[in-house]
This record gives C-alpha cells, structure tokens and sequence, in this order.
C-alpha cells in the first residue's frame, strides 16, 4: 500500500489521450462550462434519442402523427363548446376557433414537453444507473419532440386561418423568437423538474394540477386584455403570458409582440435556465444512487 | 504508462430509513428525507493504478464494493473523497440490454444503443456491417427486437459494445450470457482486444474466469483493498476470507448422526481447498453415530455460486450400503479426476436414511477453487485414456466415431 501512494506522487504527468478527473461533485462556474462542452460532445446521441422519441411514438401508436394534432384540435373543440357556445368569451375580435387554437400551440408544446421531460429520469432510470452520458439529454429530448409536434400542428392553424380568413403580415417572424424564448424556458423546467423528482416523487403526482392551474394562469382560453390592470403587473410574471399573448397577437392580429412582457419571458427563463443547469448537473452526480 | 488511477477513493451511500414504521406522517417524512441518513462506506481510500494495456482483474465476494468501482469508472456516479484520473476512452459492458428500446429493429437499436455508450453516427455505420455478423442475427436486423429471443438480445448487445474500441474496456461478468459458442466468441474477442493493446478492467466473483483473462487482480474486501498481486497469488487468501463458518451454518439434524468435519484433500494427499480439473480428489467425511443406523446413505454435493447444482455424489447406491456402529466414523469419497471446470464450488454434505430421510446436514460447509488442470474445451472433462489400434480388415467399423 505504502509504495502505491508514493509512486503516485511522483507519475503525476499523463500523456496526450483525453484525461478525465473524477472527483466529488463541486459547484462552480468551471465546471458548468466544462458540462456544457461535454454535452456537445453528445450532440449524436441527443440527435439519436429525439429521433427515436419520434419514431417510437408514431410506431406504438395506430394514429401515429395524428396525436400531435389530435390533442390540440380535441382541446380546441371543447374550449369552443364551453367559452363560445355555452358563455359568450371575447377573444380581440377573432374567430373563438382562432383565437383558441393559435394560443393552444405554444400552450400544448409547453405543457406536454415539460410534462413528459418531468418524468424522463425515473422512466429511464435502467439507463441512468446503467450507462454514463449526460443526463440532460434525456428530458432534453421530449423539448424536441414538442418541437416537432409543434410543427405538424401548425399545419392546421395554418388551415384554419385560410378558412376564417384570418390575413398574414411580416410581423410573423417574430413568432421566431417567441419560440426560442418558450424553449429557453421548457428546457429550463424540464431539466429542473426531471430532478427533482428524482428525489421527490411527489411532484410527478402534482404536475397534472400544476399543468392545469398554470393554464388558467395563462391567457390561452380568455385574451390578454379580460385581466384586470390592477393584476397584471404580478400576471405577466408568469413566462407563458408573454409568448402564449405575443404569440397570438404577430400570428393572427398583425401587431407587434407586447415587448414589456415578452423582455419579462426571456430574462425569466434565461436565469431559470443558467441557475436549472447547475442545478441539474450538481445533482447528476449522485442521481444514480437514489433513483 | 498509467491509464487509470484510484487515489484516496471513498464512497458513500446514505441509507435513509423510509420504510420505517416510527416515520409515518409527511412531517417526519420530510425530516427524514432531508436530514442526515444512516452512512454506508461502499469503498474507504481505495488506491490502485492500471497501466496501458494491462487487463486487471478486480474480485471480490458480493457486497465487497466491485460493482461501486465499476460504477464510479463509468461515470454514473462520483466519488464522496479522492479522485479518479482516467487517461483515455472509456467504455462499459455492463448489464448489456438496458439500452435498448423494444419497439426499434435491430438495426435503429444499434445506433441508439452505440450513441449511448458514446458512438459517434459515423462511426457506428462504419462498423454496422461487422456488428451484425458477430451478432449472427443478419435475418432479423430489421425486426424489432422485442421480438428477439433472450439469445440474441444479448448477443446484440456485446458486439456493439465490443466493436466500440475504447481505449479502456470496463467488463462486468458478461462472460456469464449467451451460449457455450457465444461466451467463448467473447472471450476471444476480449483476448484479441487486449492483445492490441487495449487496457481492460475485469470484475468479477468467478475466479477462473479472472485468471482465464488478467495477469493481475486486486482483491477488494468490504470496501477496501484486501491484496494485489497475480491471481494465482490471491486465490488462496480470497477463499479463506469467503470461507462461511460452520457455526452460522444451517443444519438440520435428527440426532443420529452427527457430521463432525468435512475435509478435502488433493492430490499430493494434503489438506486442500485447491484442485485442479483432471486431478484427483479426496474428501473425509467425520461422523458420530449415537446409535446404529442402517442403511445410511452420504451425499456429497458440488453447487456453484450461483447455487447451481454441478454435481452429486451418493454413497452407497452402486455398492453395498453402509451400517454406521455407534460412536465416531470416517467415510471417504474418493476420485481420481475430477471433471469439474475450473471455477469456485460450494460443498453440501448430508447423512441420510435409505428412505431419504435427514440424517444431518452440513450445507455450504466448504469452498472449493478448481484450477486450471487438464485442458477442457466445452463444457465439461472425463477421465479417458487414449489407444492406438492396429488398422485390420474391419478397421472402419472399429474405430470410434468422434475420431478421425
């Protein structure tokens, strides 16, 4: 034993092949920027596993891509039902079908990616104890299927604005940026909330009620305007009102997004996305030992 | 050349007392989840180094902190103190079906399967065509693998793992899957790996298989190094440390007759736990009959440790049976070659009736290494002697029909 330890103090030069130090988990800048590049080097898999997420569902499923449609479009028929036949809801002038569809698109991404990337880590915890890469990859991959699905559905907002008539201006592209800044922000609840429930079951049991309240907490059924001025500046803190509004409002009514609110969006998620990585990659270390 | 070095490793696990019945109630639940939990040192300042190209083997019973090790290597935990330097890719052959997906055919799982353990895209469609081939599973690529026998799920899975090239190899008892043929496949693929210089950690309870593959090995013991050296050197200590007591034994008795000791002996005729396959070996069974039992009927039985039943022997039933006269006896099984494959064996002795019924029963009384011996290739040895025959007229009808 003796001998062991003393040539260790001496053969301390390695050689040219990558080295890596494994040492006990330490919580600093250094080494979130040294995750961050090791996640590059995963890229592959992460491209992998998202195609897979995709190709998987679709093949279990005997609708197949029809889900990515089917759920909002069933949403969207009994908000109908409800705030346009049953009671008369304002919705800005627009057709209810519009108006609710256009807000359950980023609503929908939103809700299922973070949902479904909530429990990513406890469903695959044989690959969590079993293999090394980084864990992000795999909540992170339910934020591209819910990009994907995003897309298919667009199809039939798309559809439903010839059908209403609803006119397009160049103010679309800022729906660009409001999707970024809602992925910044779905990226940065999925990873949170992946580990925390590793440790905590008890969120998996809440997130349907969270889901649900947040919703209503959003401006996806009522407009932005219904909110009483004395609530807003405390309602706009929620993320989802800025982009689910500003969304909205360059798709269907040519304006600009409401700027305040979306700035409101993008630096709540961006800090939620710096102080959900650390987070995340601080408790990776020891996540096998307690999934 | 240092590939790998363990310096001061610790690890530990907390124990946290959740099922517990006094910490019912969401307040002492929570009390209990964020407090300090029961701590259980897996391993304590562990230090050892590989050097490139070196193929060391790590044994150890259950629950001595091999599979931490492994884990800590891997990645898929770190370390409570000390430091890891790994010096190069490296790649783990653990529990090889967990990344699979049954949904996807083959041919998806390959490159899912391969990304996770650190393939790139390109790489993986460079080697798709050799995976497939040392899979022997060309018919079914395209199949999904839920559809997969157990066989080829697992065959799947190490030859993709074995066609990653890592620069450093972690094995974990992937020797114990697939059939006869595959198993032996594997073994010389990681031959071949390691003569191309590839450096291989093996951890393993299977002592032949360790000393079938590394010229080194460190015997890890609760948590701790215990002894490092070649295998040869380890097995001896690594025996007496599993060696149960026969105190703490089970043991059924009727009261007859009592087992007193079991002792082995080997071929130059000394005590022994050593044997080597092809070689002979003896066993003494001491008994005390408080009354006289017959017939009385021994059994002596060779379990793996897997508990798996590897042979039996039965005194009595193929010659005259035993009468035992009150007082202390011997009886003695005796066998000139003994076929058993190198490996480690656990002893059952038990007195019997004729009926069947116990006598007394010694269970797991002894732990036996067989060696490496004779040569075997297959799966097992039998004492044989070979013959020259004159060729006559009716030579081909006499000559024995494996021979040729």
């Amino acid at each position: 034993m003796q001998n062991v330890s003393t040539s260790m103090a001496q053969t301390t030069a390695l050689d040219a092949r990558s080295t890596k130090v494994i040492r006990p988990p330490a919580f600093n800048l250094g080494t979130t920027l040294r995750h961050i590049r090791e996640f590059s080097d995963y890229t592959d898999l992460f491209l992998t596993l998202s195609m897979h997420r995709i190709k998987v569902r679709y093949k279990q499923s005997v609708l197949g891509i029809a889900w990515a449609v089917l759920q909002p479009v069933s949403l969207m028929l009994i908000y109908i039902a409800i705030f346009s036949i049953v009671s008369q809801m304002p919705s800005d002038g627009l057709p209810y079908a519009v108006f609710v569809f256009a807000a359950l698109l980023p609503w929908t991404y939103f809700s299922t990616a973070v949902s479904a990337a909530t429990t990513s880590l406890v469903a695959h915890n044989q690959m969590v104890t079993k293999v090394y890469f980084p864990r992000e990859i795999l909540p992170l991959s339910y934020v591209v299927v819910g990009v994907f699905d995003f897309i298919i559905a667009t199809t039939v907002l798309a559809g439903l604005m010839i059908y209403y008539h609803v006119a397009v201006s160049f103010v679309i592209v800022w729906a660009i940026p409001i999707l970024l800044v809602e992925t910044m922000f779905v990226a940065a609840l999925s990873i949170l909330f992946s580990a925390i429930l590793v440790r905590f079951r008890d969120l998996g049991f809440a997130m349907p009620l969270i889901l649900q309240l947040w919703m209503f907490a959003t401006p996806v059924v009522y407009p932005l305007s219904k909110v009483p001025a004395k609530f807003r500046g405390w309602y706009v803190l929620n993320p989802m009102v800025g982009v689910v509004e500003g969304f909205r409002h360059v798709v269907l009514q040519r304006m600009s997004p409401d700027l305040p609110s979306l700035r409101i969006s993008f630096l709540i998620s961006a800090v939620l996305l710096v102080f959900s990585y650390a987070y995340f990659k601080h408790k990776e270390a020891t996540m096998a030992d307690i999934i | 050349m240092i590939d790998l070095r363990f310096d001061h490793v610790s690890k530990r696990y907390r124990i946290r007392q959740e099922d517990a019945t006094h910490h019912s109630g969401w307040l002492n639940k929570m009390r209990s989840r964020l407090g300090p939990g029961k701590d259980f040192w897996a391993l304590r300042d562990v230090n050892f180094e590989v050097t490139r190209g070196e193929t060391l083997g790590i044994i150890g019973h259950n629950g001595s902190g091999k599979s931490t090790i492994l884990k800590l290597l891997a990645n898929i935990t770190t370390p409570t103190k000390g430091e890891i330097t790994v010096c190069g890719r490296i790649a783990a052959l653990l529990e090889v079906a967990s990344g699979f997906h049954p949904e996807l055919t083959g041919r998806e799982n390959i490159f899912l399967h391969g990304s996770i353990i650190g393939m790139r895209r390109r790489e993986i469609h460079a080697k798709l065509n050799r995976i497939i081939d040392f899979a022997e599973i060309r018919p079914f690529i395209d199949l999904p693998v839920k559809r997969y026998s157990s066989g080829m799920f697992v065959r799947l899975g190490f030859s993709i793992a074995a066609h990653l090239e890592p620069e450093i190899l972690l094995l974990d008892e992937v020797l114990a899957v697939g059939d006869m043929t595959f198993q032996r496949k594997c073994v010389d693929r990681i031959l071949e790996l390691s003569r191309s210089g590839m450096t291989i950690i093996f951890i393993s309870h299977d002592l032949a298989a360790v000393e079938r593959l590394c010229e080194r090995a460190i015997l890890l013991e609760r948590g701790q190094v215990a002894g490092e050296g070649p295998v040869s050197a380890l097995t001896a200590q690594y025996l007496t440390r599993v060696q149960p007591s026969t105190e703490e034994q089970p043991t059924h008795s009727a009261g007859d007759v009592k087992i007193a000791s079991t002792q082995f002996f080997d071929e130059s005729g000394r005590a022994s736990l050593q044997f080597r396959t092809g070689y002979p070996l003896r066993a003494r069974i001491d008994y005390e009959a408080l009354k006289e039992v017959s017939p009385a009927v021994f059994r002596l039985q060779f379990f793996g440790l897997d508990d798996h039943l590897h042979c039996e022997f039965v005194s009595g039933l193929d010659s005259m049976p035993l009468t035992l006269a009150p007082g202390p006896g011997a009886i003695e099984f005796l066998c000139d070659e003994i076929a058993l494959q190198p490996g480690i064996y656990h002893m059952d002795v038990t007195a019997e009736r004729a009926d069947g019924s116990a006598l007394d029963e010694k269970r797991r009384c002894a732990l036996i290494h067989v060696g490496q011996g004779k040569q075997v290739h297959g799966t097992f040895y039998a004492p044989h002697t070979w013959r020259a025959v004159a060729t006559g007229v009716r030579s081909s009808d006499e000559q024995p029909a494996g021979l040729r």
